[in-house]
């Protein structure tokens, strides 16, 4: 098996592996208990952090443990906003509809809450253009959150974060600015600082981390209100016992991840290059945008091609990728994604994201290069006896 | 698929035979498709896709979910709706067979490189003939008349020659987890058995008025008004139960008129025919001519011997004796022996 798959999950890497073994085996007390067992843990979970802002450039800010990129991101948009009408600020949330389900629908639970919620422009090619966003946030004075991605999960797409920012925050000074940057994190150097950003999500597992962990970086003065009551906990913003053993694998995968970044994104680079070239060579309509993306990630669709039944066979034939963000029943929704690209339902359920990681070589691009074509034949065949739909 | 004991059971077989299998799970239709809350599970439910998967898992089998609720409402759901609204009685596993278990699947099967579709249902394929089950009480090749010759040809019926008995200790030795799980009886998309709701969401759902079908009517064979119902898309006909029609004799569903909202019913002699219109006739290996068959009329019901005089698409079953609840829109599949020579649905 070849795993096209890397932006699902990627595999445990060795130092967080050998961290968490040897956390794993220490008699831990709780980080929140008074006495010097807990002191002792405290310590410990308090080095982990302090480890994972500076890899991210925090500064002066937060840095609140989650249990992954999705609560990150809910607690980034839902805490921010919930945090900003309890101020009696403006507390209104800007969002393009091609955004990851953890941010689109905490805005959709925000929307019936009551809050203004708007949707930010994107082109044919899911690009954000930063005079397109700082207009459309000009246009809304109710505004508290703009949220957008840093490296698109399904498209690959990337953004200059700080020139986005730079032209939010022309257009609305006093708006707080989430990033969400799950799926760069590990392959684009970070920096919430430069970026200028008031909270920037990553998860732990997409880097080599473990899963169940992720991160929420704050700027100091974002009012945030829990997403749930409990303890006092990393301030009161996330109530409920640090997982110190996950924190440590966490902080383990980010340090190798920052080390490696250079090394491994010019590796992944180069194969999704390949990658990409070689699928349009057979016939795939590459989606996004070409020039600014993550490298990693390719979101293609072969016109007339059912794009599950693809995937399908490809596992079967020993290639691992999926249709968009996995789906916990197993049923393939037509891509949200290109729907609001502008593709029909039909060209919607075509799509295959095939996403790399740092170990690729060329021989396993070619290895699935060449099984696609006679897989391919075979999946439109079925699609043009119109008994799958296309 | 389904999550049920059969099915598994079936990929079970057919691994221990040496095939390669891989299990596949049509995702049929969303919960609250008729209305809110599901009553329990049914097949390819959420719940049945999971246990599907679990099944999968403890053999080893690969598995997959493939959408099917797209054509499942365009093929099933909406003419189910459709036919009850027009004083039909539909038949939508034989529906589902048709027009979305085996050609679309068959052909998800070929993309995957595969030869072969099996399923759990119990009949049997003997070199491309369709053949009844052995467990006479099983027997579900009334539903499958439909499925045409061509998927016949590449679909196999393992559980043919078992009987349910045999399935349900085999699946024990296995240890699967739906060895003891009960037999699905209802529709899987109607819940609580209801129809007339589904139907009533169904028209609601495309701004039909739910007025044309009721309240109505119950008039005898002379005309006479001798009851009230609340809407012709509830009843079946041949059915006797739930007519409210107070005491003495008992009484059957004869015809439902639709454009009057009149429903007539009558007598067990009188609810009774010797003639039967056939149309869509599914050949599997039916010429032209006068052929003598045996002939079903309704799942569950015995096949009556008949003269069944064949004319392209059409078909007209002369009944030894006559048969009572024989409603348009059911099917009538012709028997040569355990063999299914092809079958349609009844008009009249």
């Amino acid at each position: 098996m070849i795993d096209f798959d890397r932006n699902a999950t990627a595999p445990l890497r060795p130092e967080a592996l050998a961290a968490m073994s040897d956390a794993l085996a220490q008699p831990w007390a709780n980080p929140a208990s008074v006495h010097r067992a807990g002191q002792r843990a405290r310590a410990r979970l308090e080095q982990a952090r302090r480890g994972i802002a500076a890899a991210l450039d925090n500064g002066d800010g937060a840095l609140v443990f989650t249990s992954g990129g999705t609560e990150s991101d809910a607690l980034a948009i839902l805490g921010m906003a919930r945090g900003l009408r309890a101020a009696g600020r403006s507390c209104g949330v800007a969002c393009s509809a091609i955004e990851h389900p953890a941010v689109t629908e905490s805005v959709a639970m925000l929307r019936r809450e009551g809050f203004t919620c708007v949707a930010l422009p994107i082109d044919r090619a899911g690009r954000l253009q930063p005079d397109a966003v700082a207009a459309a946030v000009a246009a809304t004075p109710a505004l508290g959150v703009v949220s957008f991605t840093a490296a698109h999960h399904e498209l690959g797409n990337t953004v200059d974060v700080a020139a986005m920012t730079a032209a939010i925050r022309a257009a609305a000074p006093t708006v707080l600015i989430h990033v969400d940057a799950v799926q760069a994190a590990g392959k684009l150097p970070l920096s919430r600082l430069r970026w200028d950003v008031d909270a920037l999500s990553i998860s732990s597992h997409k880097l080599g981390g473990p899963v169940g962990i992720g991160a929420l970086a704050l700027a100091q003065h974002v009012p945030l209100l829990p997403l749930h009551g409990g303890g006092a906990q990393q301030r009161g913003r996330r109530p409920g016992t640090e997982p110190l053993v996950l924190a440590i694998g966490f902080d383990a995968a980010v340090q190798a991840a920052i080390v490696a970044a250079p090394r491994e994104h010019a590796a992944m680079r180069a194969s999704g290059q390949r990658l990409r070239a070689g699928l349009q060579a057979l016939g795939a309509e590459l989606v996004g945008d070409a020039e600014q993306h993550v490298g990693n990630t390719a979101l293609v669709r072969w016109p007339g091609v059912d794009g599950h039944t693809l995937v399908i066979a490809l596992d079967l034939a020993g290639f691992a990728c999926s249709t968009g963000a996995a789906c916990s029943t197993g049923v393939v929704e037509p891509s949200r994604v290109l729907r609001a690209l502008g593709y029909d339902a039909d060209a919607a359920r075509g799509a295959v994201r095939l996403s790399l990681g740092p170990d690729h070589r060329d021989e396993h691009v070619d290895a699935l290069l060449e099984a696609l074509p006679p897989i391919l034949a075979r999946v439109r065949a079925a699609t043009a006896a119109g008994q799958v739909a296309s | 698929m389904s999550g049920g004991v059969d099915s598994s059971v079936a990929a079970a077989l057919l691994q221990a035979q040496g095939h390669e299998v891989v299990g596949l799970t049509m995702r049929l239709y969303d919960a609250g498709v008729g209305h809110g809350q599901r009553r329990g599970g049914s097949c390819c439910s959420p719940a049945e896709v999971d246990l599907a998967r679990d099944v999968c898992a403890q053999l080893g089998l690969p598995h997959y979910v493939v959408d099917e609720r797209e054509r499942f409402a365009q093929a099933v759901i909406e003419p189910f709706a459709d036919d009850y609204a027009a004083g039909r009685t539909p038949n939508p596993c034989t529906r589902c067979n048709q027009h979305v278990k085996f050609a679309p699947l068959l052909a998800r099967v070929r993309a995957l490189g595969f030869d072969a579709l099996a399923t759990g249902h119990y009949a049997r394929n003997q070199g491309g003939a369709l053949l009844r089950a052995v467990d006479a009480s099983k027997d579900q090749s009334y539903f499958l008349f439909a499925m045409g010759p061509d998927a016949l040809a590449h679909t196999q019926f393992p559980l043919g020659t078992w009987t349910k008995a045999e399935v349900r200790a085999h699946a024990a030795t296995l240890g699967l987890p739906n060895a003891d799980a009960p037999d699905s009886q209802e529709l899987c998309f109607v819940p609580g058995d209801d129809h007339g709701e589904v139907v009533a969401a169904r028209l609601q759902a495309r701004a039909q008025d739910l007025a044309a079908l009721g309240p109505g009517d119950v008039v005898d064979v002379a005309g006479t008004v001798v009851g009230r119902h609340d809407g012709i898309h509830r009843v079946t006909v041949g059915q006797r139960r739930g007519l409210h029609l107070g005491g003495g004799d008992r009484r059957y569903v004869l015809r439902v008129i639709p454009s009057s909202r009149t429903i007539v019913v009558g007598s067990a002699s009188e609810a009774s025919v010797s003639r039967v219109r056939v149309a869509e006739l599914q050949r599997l290996a039916l010429p032209d001519g006068r052929h003598r068959f045996d002939v079903q009329l309704r799942h569950r019901a015995a096949a009556t011997p008949a003269w069944v005089e064949v004319d392209g698409a059409l078909a007209t079953v002369e009944l030894d004796t006559p048969v009572h609840g024989v409603a348009p829109g059911q099917a009538a599949v012709f028997y040569d022996g355990a063999r299914v020579r092809g079958g349609g649905w009844i008009t009249a």
